[in-house]
């Protein structure tokens, strides 16, 4: 008996040390990201549950500033856009651009399109538009761009 | 009874050391740190197979693994619906696109490409075996040119627990699981086993990125 008990101290001691190697905790609350992602995937047409859970996993991220996820809010600032939610699509694209510099160019074209959308149509815009490929042609006539 | 006191906590040493796998042959990080990316485009995948699932699935289990491994991961859904109002719906067209003007879309340092080239549930007399196998490629948005890459297959055929050494428990109890997995299949946990492998093997897999404590220090990572 006594002489089996050093054999799992040692192996309790192991797994602690493999567990804390191994099994980090996430740097970001990603909440259920991955299948809310997967969700809107597979049924495009469900976009309000898209937002309103997207919604959800941004609010309880933002508790600690820093743990929010890279792309999180432009994911539900798009979400906002599709909804024909312009202003609050430039807000959390600003929150992007503001929490991640690496998304600063993305993030200014989708503000500009927005913008340029905003004005010159004041109703609720669904559809994608899309920033202009720097020096590139577009593949396909966007809508936004077409006055 | 003296032989279980071993017997556990050796069972337990081999199950927690095939959590960190060994460390396979070092890869070469000489471009990788070159390019030194901060941010890291996930595009649609290509899809290799028959099923027709299998690309929104592998797709959203992505950013999570890339993200903390220390890199802005673009938002991939976004991406996607954009890169589709630029004519590009079909993933072949966007991995076959030139890297450098997606690159310039997005202001994105690298992309990464990955395919699927399996995603199968054999379905065996009593037991089902799932197989996922996935290609990994990332180039750098500067050069075009292969700054990482990766291959993984995983298969999963559910172990037959052994029910107190009759045959016929062991036959229902087999027999219970193929029902279950017949039913659905589940890929998802052999999907993030893969990435986590892929993306988190010390000396082979992607090195930490600039928000990653680690950055610098591991092998690959530039310093």
């Amino acid at each position: 008996m006594t002489a089996r008990r050093p054999s799992f101290l040692l192996l309790a001691a192991f797994a602690a040390a493999v567990g804390a190697g191994c099994a980090p905790r996430t740097a970001y609350l990603w909440g259920d990201y991955d299948s809310v992602l997967y969700a809107h995937y597979a049924n495009p047409q469900d976009s309000e549950r898209y937002l309103e859970r997207l919604g959800q996993i941004v609010q309880k991220a933002e508790v600690e500033k820093d743990k929010v996820p890279p792309g999180l809010y432009a994911e539900y600032g798009y979400a906002l856009f599709e909804a024909g939610r312009l202003d609050e699509a430039i807000t959390y694209y600003k929150k992007e651009r503001e929490q991640w510099e690496e998304s600063q160019i993305f993030m200014d074209k989708m503000i500009r399109n927005t913008q340029r959308l905003k004005e010159n149509r004041p109703g609720p815009a669904p559809g994608g538009e899309l920033p202009p490929p720097a020096g590139g042609t577009p593949g396909a006539a966007p809508a936004g761009e077409a006055r | 009874m003296s032989h279980r006191g071993l017997l556990l906590p050796l069972v337990g040493f081999l199950l927690l050391s095939l959590g960190c796998a060994a460390a396979p042959p070092k890869k070469d990080y000489t471009a990788f740190r070159a390019a030194n990316p901060r941010s890291i485009l996930v595009i649609p995948v290509v899809n290799n197979t028959t099923n027709v699932e299998a690309p929104g699935l592998f797709l959203s289990t992505l950013p999570i693994p890339v993200a903390e491994r220390g890199y802005y991961v673009f938002p991939v859904n976004m991406v996607r619906r954009v890169l589709e109002d630029e004519g590009l719906s079909d993933p072949n067209l966007v991995h076959m696109a030139d890297t450098a003007r997606l690159c310039n879309l997005f202001g994105a340092d690298s992309v990464l490409y990955v395919s699927i080239e399996a995603w199968t549930a054999q379905y065996m007399v009593i037991t089902t075996q799932v197989t996922v196998e996935f290609d990994y490629v990332m180039k750098d948005g500067k050069t075009g040119d292969t700054i990482w890459k990766e291959h993984k297959k995983v298969v999963y055929a559910p172990q037959q627990q052994n029910s107190g050494g009759s045959p016929l428990a062991a036959l229902v109890a087999a027999a219970v699981q193929a029902a279950v997995t017949k039913a659905a299949p589940n890929y998802m946990p052999l999907a993030r086993q893969a990435n986590a492998e892929v993306i988190n093997t010390p000396g082979v897999g992607l090195p930490a990125g600039p928000r990653h404590k680690e950055y610098g220090k591991d092998p690959g990572s530039a310093k």
